[in-house]
């Protein structure tokens, strides 16, 4: 079992050692670092200033005043803390529901197959967005809401991952070797397919991290995700839409900072996927020329 | 004289890609003359694919390449694309292994056939279909006008061959080379493969190189042969003479190791160690480390020998050729007749009878079975204790799958499994998991059949720890034991599968299924992916193992050759049944079954007098869909001697009169010594 | 052919049952029930028993499906509760509007990822693959809403060119007017297809390019061009198939955002203010509206495969 971990951990050191992602992954920290020393920095997300909203970027608000005066800087970091912990909850739930549903399809076949790749249909059945849209509808505006709603749209990605994972190992020969030696289905599944299993479904979480943000962000900016006061990326956009012939940058820098992170997750992910399938080495591997 | 059609001097091929640039040709110098055809034999990075396909220029642009090759008088190597593009099409033509892959799914055959042609303006579109039903007919195509209007996935392994074959030799090229050609394909298709390369290359006249790892294979059609090893051609000379008369360490140890068809006695005499990977060749002599000769021998660790005339058109690259033993004729059985040994008291090991297994086909909405795949349609067999059952027959035939049925990785449908006096089909997990104990097995892909994740060692004591016996049967001292007893030290027990070789790792899983000391073992094609050198290294272990634990084998395998050396008794197994059952050496000496007598005669052997005398059996068409099996006795549509009888009542495995062998057919009996041998129309 | 057209349906029955009874069963899972969206929360006793009684909310929940369905099917989505007006005629007035829009934003994706996507798989490795992965992951990972904010700031804004708020206006009737506002929406949805389907086809062209029969090809000695054209680009054409169903479907359920930054009137915006104003038939007619587009793309689809790629028989 530890191989397993040792042998994942190689993958993320071999995928981080190129530019794009370490850059990715140093950005990250530093968000994160930014997100969790904020309130102890005395950045204040809710302090308004009415005398000068609506400001451009300057030496006190490097991102300028929003409507109220508040500091816009401030509510970008406090607003990376609601996107990434959604995004987290909602990467966690898909995987918790998602990855389970892949494994029991692909290992066992049959009817539980069919019926679990039904559900995952279902869930496809709608485009991301308008899925996400009408959980709201049923559940309401909250920060809960919304890592269910980001979270349910997440769950067929990680079915399928899981399933193809397993499907491909099942036919691995030391797979049945160890049902020859009269292991139940339990082990086989837990103690020797997963440990196989779990890297590409790891590489298969950071991505759709990515993704998670994008549709928070998404369903804030449409209205329907966290109530206010909470700072969120999404509704800073939609409020500065509002404001765009005044204060320009209002929307512009929240939203730059947004897509550096869906983008940084979206690299990272990409090469870890890349170092899995082997395709890190330099180009033109030699096709069909076994000695 | 006329000049030679291919002529290669000093080539290297050496792939740059990450890490250190691999040298996989090292220096090679061959000719192949008009209406030749050149036999280019080695294992598992030997370079003889490389070196064929440089000649083609179709290496990839990884690859730098130095030295000359001529084709036809023209230079390929440095040649610009326009004219690499000339050659290709008019000079050479090429057969690539896999069938499959091969040709574009999404175009008809007959297109891709003459595309060629068309490309080169030799023939206008309009005339291109007739033309490739022509090429259809010349390779034995049934129904060549509707086959060329079809797509590769209708049809079967060995047509698409024969439709490959027939485009590379679209053109009438001068050369043709023909890669690894029937690797992929069973051993009856195989034969009938190479008896069509043979004809139309004498047809033809073209220059043919041919890359095998297969000595059966160049003992057929080869007229000269070259052997390379570690990137290099170690030894060339006509075809006898290589087999007869080897000069080159390399290559007698190489006919010393390989298991004949011919003769199934005596020890195989393996080469030490294995083939050296190209990027880490030893200094000197390349295969000085397993080589009888060489070793402790200055002149071979410092200096690489060239390749020197050692007789009339006979070159071989060893300082000390003339040392070189010549191989034993191998030992044939004696004429005597066999004593059967008399083990028909003892109870048998294993007992199966009338073994089924069939799965279901379903289609359409409701999942219906629209068909039945009947893999194994009644299979009965008996084991002994410490007796080796080999199971043989071409792919469908259902012998792996009776393998895992008697495992129990596969559900029977039909029939009874008996082992050591018990039933065992049918029962539950738990109750299975006492008899999992007794009876192992070993898979057949080194590559696949060891936990990634798991060390050797704890790979090995997972059976002990699944059953809570790891303490039990003696803890560590018990698998430092076990890796003892296949020649492994215990201490790389922490080291993970990929770090050792083929031949390792196969060892690995054998002592794995062994851990928990069973009596019977079911190998699945133990050694069908490992280098002929190494096959005899695993055959020999598996045989000291049975004389020393007293194991029982059920030795499944495709590999008629290795099958007669392994076994005491064989059983042949065709499409689902069981067609001829009994002692090894009266089966393969006396076959009574024409299917038995077809695989036999269609074993290319690696003797090439007896190639050129003996005669052969080239069984019409493929081997029928398991899912649609003829009726009545399912060989007859491909049999030389069936009757009407044969197609509507199934023969029944009996006894044969007179010998020690079952057989099931309506009209067995041996083959006449001279009488002809009709050929079938082919109605597949 | 009609067989095989039946079969698919029926076998995508299933999931178009399960996804409209989940449809349907939204309005039970809010707080309250059916019978709070219809009266409001302050609502008196006689005022729920009437409601109830009228619409039927007393019968078993399934019947009430069946009903439901059954009138759906018919044409009658009911009534949208804030207007009074029939659902249908409200999705209908919508639906051209999200046509054009998605029509035109697949075709600014597929026509820029294509040429993306060969020159990346042609030049595998080097270092304009890299450069055009990494644009197919900026097109990809940028989000529609701040990419369409930057072009209204640019176009609209900064340079005054284009409306900032996009009407729609059907190409027949005013191709000028109708290409003044319908290209800024187009161009940010479009950049997002753009970056799948880029990547994607890159995919496949890089696979179909290292398979054996192009090895076989060359060694026919056929010239890299021919090679491409009747070889690879045939064999690509069916991911290109499924890029491109992938890519409307995707356009037309899921442009919800980029409506909403351009206030473009279409099916998206229509759900989202649904929703907004608690207005529950609406957002059920319109969602049932979207899956049984997105069915249909995706059916066509398939039919496509049967009809490309001989290895597919019809049974």
């Amino acid at each position: 079992m530890s191989e397993a971990l040792r042998s994942g951990l190689r993958l993320v050191r071999r995928a981080l050692s190129r530019p794009a992602p370490a850059v990715s992954v140093a950005y990250l920290m530093v968000l994160a670092s930014a997100a969790l020393l904020a309130r102890p920095l005395g950045l204040d997300p809710l302090e308004e200033d009415v005398a000068r909203m609506l400001e451009g970027p300057s030496w006190e608000h490097p991102f300028g005043t929003d409507e109220l005066g508040r500091d816009i800087l401030a509510r970008a970091i406090f607003g990376a803390r609601t996107s990434l912990t959604t995004a987290a909850g909602a990467v966690l739930l898909a995987a918790a529901i998602g990855v389970p549903m892949g494994l029991v399809a692909g290992f066992f076949g049959g009817w539980r197959d069919a019926v679990l790749m039904r559900l995952v249909d279902l869930l496809l059945a709608l485009p991301g967005i308008m899925l996400a849209l009408a959980l709201i509808a049923v559940l309401g505006r909250s920060q809960a809401a919304a890592l269910v709603a980001v979270g349910l749209t997440g769950v067929p990605t990680f079915a399928r991952v899981a399933r193809a994972q397993v499907l491909s190992l099942r036919r691995r020969e030391f797979v049945l070797a160890v049902k020859a030696f009269g292991a139940s289905p339990g082990y086989t599944l837990v103690r020797t397919v997963l440990p196989n299993a779990w890297s590409p479904i790891l590489a298969q979480m950071i991505v759709l991290s990515s993704v998670a943000i994008l549709l928070e962000a998404a369903l804030a900016f449409l209205g329907v995700g966290i109530p206010p006061p909470t700072p969120s990326w999404g509704e800073m956009l939609r409020t500065g839409k509002e404001y765009l012939y005044d204060s320009p940058t209002y929307a512009v820098l929240p939203g730059l900072v947004l897509t550096l992170t869906i983008l940084a997750f979206d690299t990272i992910g990409r090469a870890l996927s890349a170092v899995l399938e082997g395709r890190d080495a330099p180009a033109g591997r030699p096709a069909g020329a076994a000695p | 004289m006329t000049p030679p059609v291919l002529s290669i001097r000093s080539l290297t091929v050496t792939f740059f890609g990450s890490g250190q640039p691999v040298p996989a040709v090292r220096g090679v110098d061959l000719d192949v003359g008009e209406g030749e055809v050149l036999g280019i034999v080695g294992e598992s990075g030997s370079g003889k694919s490389v070196t064929a396909l440089a000649a083609a220029g179709l290496l990839p642009a990884t690859a730098r390449i130095a030295g000359s090759i001529l084709l036809a008088g023209e230079d390929v190597v440095g040649a610009d694309a326009s004219t690499l593009r000339r050659l290709r099409g008019r000079d050479i033509g090429v057969v690539f292994q896999d069938p499959s892959t091969t040709l574009n799914p999404l175009l008809q055959v007959g297109r891709q056939i003459t595309e060629g042609e068309v490309a080169h303006g030799r023939i206008r579109p309009s005339e291109a279909g007739m033309r490739a039903v022509s090429l259809l007919r010349a390779v034995d195509m049934a129904d060549p006008e509707n086959r060329a209007r079809q797509y590769p996935h209708q049809f079967s392994g060995g047509m698409r061959q024969r439709a490959v074959i027939a485009m590379a030799m679209a053109g009438r090229p001068k050369l043709i080379i023909a890669d690894e050609p029937t690797t992929a394909l069973d051993v009856t298709v195989q034969a009938q493969v190479l008896d069509l390369i043979a004809r139309r290359q004498r047809e033809t006249g073209a220059a043919v190189v041919l890359i095998t790892h297969d000595l059966g294979v160049v003992a057929e059609v080869a007229h000269r042969v070259a052997v390379m090893y570690a990137g290099r051609i170690v030894e060339t000379g006509p075809v006898r003479e290589i087999f007869a008369r080897p000069l080159h360490p390399y290559t007698a140890a190489l006919l010393r190791s390989a298991p004949r068809i011919d003769a199934g006695e005596g020890r195989l005499d393996p080469i030490p160690g294995q083939p050296p990977t190209p990027s880490e060749l030893p200094p000197g002599c390349s295969f000085r480390p397993r080589c009888a000769i060489g070793s402790g021998r200055d002149r071979c660790a410092m200096e690489d020998p060239p390749l020197r005339a050692v007789a009339v058109g006979h070159w071989s690259a060893c300082h000390f050729a003339d040392e070189v033993r010549r191989p034993a004729a191998p030992a044939r059985a004696s004429t005597d007749v066999i004593a059967v040994e008399n083990r028909g008291d003892a109870p048998p090991l294993l007992a199966v009878d009338d073994l089924a297994v069939h799965f279901p086909i379903r289609a359409g909405l409701f999942r219906r079975v629209v068909r039945t795949v009947r893999a194994v349609d009644g299979v009965s067999l008996r084991i002994a204790p410490g007796e080796t059952l080999g199971l043989v027959g071409e792919s469908g035939c259902g012998k792996t799958t009776t393998g895992r049925a008697i495992m129990g990785l596969v559900r029977a449908t039909g029939g009874a499994i008996s082992f050591d006096g018990q039933r065992i089909d049918g029962l539950a997990r738990g109750a299975l998991r006492a008899v999992r104990r007794q009876m192992q097995y070993v898979f057949q892909d080194p590559f696949s059949s060891l936990n990634p994740m798991l060390t050797v060692g704890e790979a090995v004591a997972e059976p002990l720890r699944i059953h809570g016996l790891y303490d039990a049967m003696g803890g560590e001292r018990w698998i430092a034991t076990l890796f003892d007893m296949v020649g492994l030290s215990i201490k790389v027990a922490n080291r993970l599968p990929r770090e050792f070789s083929g031949g390792q790792k196969q060892r690995i899983g054998i002592t794995r299924a062994l851990a928990l000391r069973p009596k019977l073992l079911i190998l699945d094609e133990p050694v069908a992916s490992l280098d002929v050198s190494i096959q005899a290294q695993i055959v020999n272990l598996l045989e000291d193992l049975q004389r020393e634990l007293g194991l029982a084998y059920l030795f499944i395998a495709h590999d008629l050759s290795v099958v007669r050396h392994v076994s005491h008794r064989v059983a042949v197994m065709y499409l689902g049944r069981i067609v001829e059952e009994g002692p090894k050496d009266q089966l393969y000496r006396t076959p009574v079954h024409p299917y038995t007598q077809a695989l036999l005669s269609a074993v290319p052997a690696a003797d090439p007098e007896a190639a050129q005398i003996r005669r052969r059996i080239i069984l019409e068409g493929e081997i029928p869909n398991p899912a649609a099996p003829p009726a009545g006795c399912h060989f007859h549509p491909r049999c030389f001697r069936a009757t009407d009888r044969c197609a509507t009542e199934a023969p029944r495995l009996e006894p044969h009169p007179g010998l020690a062998s079952r057989r099931a057919c309506h009209h067995a009996g041996p083959l006449a010594a001279d009488a002809a041998v009709p050929r079938r129309q082919a109605t597949v | 052919m009609i067989g095989f057209v039946v079969r698919r349906l029926l076998q995508l029955l299933p999931v178009l049952l399960g996804a409209s009874a989940l449809i349907f069963a939204m309005i039970y899972a809010v707080p309250g029930g059916p019978v709070a969206v219809l009266v409001g929360e302050n609502a008196t006793e006689e005022q729920i028993a009437l409601v109830t009684q009228q619409f039927g909310l007393d019968r078993p929940v399934v019947v009430q499906y069946r009903d439901w369905l059954l009138r759906a099917l018919g044409g009658d989505l009911g009534q949208s509760l804030h207007s009074r007006e029939p659902v249908l005629k409200l999705i209908a007035e919508r639906l051209p509007a999200t046509l054009q829009l998605a029509v035109a934003a697949t075709a600014i994706g597929i026509a820029l990822g294509i040429p993306v996507a060969v020159a990346s798989a042609l030049a595998q490795g080097t270092w304009l693959d890299r450069l055009l992965s990494g644009w197919s992951a900026l097109a990809l990972g940028v989000p529609t809403f701040w990419v369409g904010i930057l072009l209204i700031l640019l176009f609209a804004v900064e340079l005054g060119l284009l409306p900032a708020a996009s009407a729609y206006v059907p190409f027949w009737e005013d191709t000028w007017q109708a290409l003044r506002h319908t290209i800024l929406p187009a161009l940010t949805l479009g950049l997002y297809v753009s970056g799948i389907s880029a990547r994607f086809l890159r995919g496949s062209l890089v696979s179909e390019l290292a398979s054996d029969y192009v090895r076989t090809a060359r060694s026919k000695g056929l010239t890299e061009r021919v090679i491409v054209q009747r070889h690879v680009l045939r064999n690509a054409m069916l991911p290109f198939i499924t890029v491109v169903g992938i890519a409307l479907a995707g356009c037309i359920g899921g442009a919800v955002v980029t409506e909403s930054v351009f206030t473009y009137p279409g099916l998206g915006r229509l759900v989202v203010q649904a929703i907004g104003t608690r207005d529950y038939p609406l957002v059920q007619g319109a969602i049932l509206v979207i899956l049984i587009i997105y069915v249909l793309i995706n059916l066509v689809v398939d039919l496509l495969y049967v009809y490309i790629d001989p290895r597919i028989e019809y049974g």
